[in-house]
């Protein structure tokens, strides 16, 4: 199984090197993002002691992660429909491997996008922590959110068949786990309602936790709270990835 | 006794309440054998094709691959088997060697043995020059070699060919039937081939299954198909088929002059012992019943004769698969059913009364001929070349009817057009670049040399409908 995932996912990683530029463009909207929301809220949110913009990285990190992911699936659909999947189907290769490589693929592409965010952040002048220890606690968060997002948009497109649908699963799943989660606002700016939602979204806790190992003040059992949420997130989602993938043998 | 390479019995696939995809299929196919798989659109050829390969699921019967049950034991069936789908399955993104390295890794294959495979394969389908380019810039017909290069990475002992030259220009199908048979007559390659060209199945197999329903209908050697159907065939074509027309052909198997009739549209297939001594008699039973003929013609049973007794319809009507065939891969799978739905209103565009097209005119729901059709434009293939229904030779083509290209590929570049009787480049200069293949010139084909082109396949002719 491993070597198989590795063989699969060496293939998404040369096709990706191809166009590297795709990748690049997914960072254009969490960076107008960043702009604009710390240009726009910045002055009237209260978050402590805490700079907005340092307040909004982590956010923003968790966006770039859903954008990078959410849409997984609809290459699936293309590899199946384009007769890829059916290729590998007939050759003796791990039913897991198929679905884990495209995930981890996934996941390593928003990896490297959130690095290059933390780089325009850091040169923006943000003061979050950029020591390396810490930036490898987070991106391990900012993995398992990509794995778990990946799988559930691998998932949907297995059972949905049809990219117009999955679309629409994608822009559910982005944009409104997004603003009910304390990833562009203090939970305490919420009102009751959002606040309730906001404590069932995984959104909240990955934010939290990169949030709590890359400000000050390093909240370490806040950090592995979330770690170990995420950790849950992305095995539950993506063996809920896989049996759908193996029940696709018609 | 031969060993076999394939062993289907009681084989049934049921999609849903009242749709039968296999339908308690029997099927033999001995080591080293080619067996072609012909039969109409929806007929459970695909269908059967992914059982074998593992790809689909059945619900009763039993199905052994060089003597391996498919369902109990599906990994060891997937190392003795190579598959080639309808889709290519290859990565345009990557190069031609990248393709086969990672389809060997899959087969679980060391390296070395890859990389020795790779220049083995590219250099028997003449793909070393390009196997370093991304696949992006292939033809459709080297795409399709490296289909099959990739299917036949880890050396299987079966290989599953469905449809493996659809779409492809005349040459590049020629060519391809050149490799398919080297690969069983060189290397003992078993073969099941799903075609829809009649003369692919002819030249190619063993032995040839027309399914239909999810049954198979018949199976035997190309010859034995068409020396099923005794003695010669003679196609009378007329304006309409109207009542006259179907008493006239009921009074002729009455009258022992046909020994079976068959309608296809407007055409009358009519299987009589002797062709030329029944013509006479034919037309002059014609002439009582004040019956005009349109044109009339006597062959040997071929394939599609076989196909027509078998199906009910004719293997040229169903060259739609192309098109169709995407559809179908979605219809019925989650949201899909509306394009189903779709599809089938597409195919009534344009007729309110629910009239369909058969064969070759508007014909009303119940089949019968639609009254309103446009009788004096009325063309048809005569011998070599396309003629009016009054026989005499059409002299000009309008945007609608003029034919198909020999190659498929040069008429989907968007830079052609036809105008007058030519094909002209944008700047509207006469295309010369045909390769080749035959061209159009005039009214007729030609060859390179500009002689009028005598040797048509049916591949070919069937560019009239």
């Amino acid at each position: 199984m491993f070597s198989d995932t590795w063989h699969l996912f060496n293939k998404y990683m040369t096709i990706t090197m191809r166009m590297p530029m795709w990748t690049l463009f997914t960072l254009i909207q969490p960076l107008i993002w960043l702009l604009i929301f710390g240009a726009l809220f910045g002055k009237f949110v209260q978050t402590g002691e805490q700079n907005y913009v340092d307040f909004m990285v982590p956010g923003i990190l968790i966006m770039t992660v859903l954008f990078g992911s959410s849409w997984s699936g609809v290459s699936l659909l293309r590899e199946i429909s384009a007769g890829s999947v059916d290729r590998m189907l007939v050759a003796p290769v791990s039913r897991v491997a198929i679905v884990l490589s495209r995930v981890m693929h996934s996941a390593v592409q928003v990896l490297a996008q959130t690095l290059i965010i933390l780089i325009v952040v850091w040169v923006m002048g943000s003061t979050i922590s950029m020591n390396p220890i810490n930036v490898v606690l987070a991106l391990t968060v900012i993995f398992l959110l990509g794995i778990g997002f990946a799988a559930l948009s691998n998932g949907f497109a297995i059972i949905l068949q049809r990219e117009e649908p999955l679309v629409m699963i994608g822009n559910l799943m982005t944009l409104p786990l997004m603003f009910f989660s304390s990833a562009l606002v203090p939970t305490e700016f919420m009102p009751k309602w959002i606040q309730l939602i906001a404590t069932v979204n995984p959104i909240s806790y990955a934010v939290e936790s990169v949030r709590a190992i890359l400000t000050t003040p390093i909240d370490t059992m806040l950090f592995l709270k979330g770690f170990a949420i995420m950790l849950v997130f992305a095995f539950a989602t993506l063996a809920w990835a896989v049996n759908a993938f193996k029940s696709l043998r018609d | 006794m031969t060993k076999l390479a394939i062993e289907v019995s009681k084989l049934t696939k049921i999609f849903s309440e009242n749709n039968k995809a296999i339908d308690d299929l029997e099927l033999k196919i001995s080591e080293g054998e080619i067996l072609s798989l012909l039969g109409p659109n929806g007929a459970g050829k695909s269908t059967t094709i992914r059982v074998l390969s593992t790809l689909s699921g059945f619900d009763e019967g039993k199905v052994l691959v060089d003597g391996i049950d498919v369902d109990t034991d599906p990994e060891t069936v997937r190392q003795t088997i190579g598959v080639v789908a309808q889709q290519t399955g290859v990565d345009y993104f990557m190069t031609g060697r990248e393709n086969l390295m990672i389809q060997g890794r899959l087969y679980k294959m060391k390296k070395g043995d890859i990389l020795a495979r790779i220049t083995e394969l590219s250099k028997y389908f003449e793909l070393d020059k390009s196997i370093d380019r991304l696949v992006s810039t292939y033809s459709g017909g080297m795409r399709r070699k490296l289909d099959i290069a990739t299917a036949l990475i880890h050396r299987p002992k079966i290989l599953y060919l469905d449809e493996p030259t659809l779409g492809l220009d005349i040459h590049s199908r020629k060519l391809l039937w050149k490799y398919i048979e080297e690969l069983n007559t060189k290397f003992g390659l078993t073969i099941l081939l799903t075609t829809h060209y009649l003369e692919e199945a002819d030249s190619l197999s063993d032995n040839v299954a027309i399914i239909n329903e999810g049954k198979i209908q018949i199976i035997g050697t190309p010859d034995e198909l068409k020396n099923s159907i005794h003695g010669d065939s003679v196609v009378v074509s007329f304006e309409t088929a109207g009542k006259k027309e179907k008493a006239y052909a009921e009074q002729l198997k009455q009258n022992g002059i046909a020994k079976e009739i068959l309608w296809e549209g407007n055409n009358l297939h009519l299987y009589v012992d002797d062709g030329a001594s029944s013509i006479p008699q034919i037309m002059e039973q014609a002439t009582q019943n004040d019956i005009q003929v349109v044109t009339l013609s006597l062959a040997r049973p071929t394939l599609d004769d076989v196909f027509l007794k078998y199906t009910g319809t004719s293997m040229v009507d169903n060259g739609e698969e192309e098109a169709e065939e995407w559809w179908h891969q979605w219809a019925g799978k989650g949201g899909g059913g509306n394009w189903k739905e779709w599809n089938e209103d597409d195919s009534e565009e344009g007729s309110a009364d629910g009239e369909n097209w058969g064969g070759n005119e508007w014909v009303n729901s119940d089949g019968s001929a639609k009254d309103d059709a446009p009788k004096d434009d009325t063309t048809e293939w005569g011998g070599n070349e396309w003629v009016n229904s009054d026989g005499s030779t059409k002299a000009a083509f309008t945007e609608a009817e003029k034919p198909a290209t020999p190659t498929d590929e040069k008429s989907d570049e968007g830079k052609e057009d036809w105008e007058g009787n030519d094909w002209v480049n944008e700047d509207g200069e006469q295309k010369g670049d045909w390769g080749d293949s035959p061209d159009w010139k005039g009214n007729e084909w030609v060859n390179k040399d500009g002689k009028p082109k005598e040797d048509w396949d049916e591949s070919s002719k069937s560019n009239k409908s």
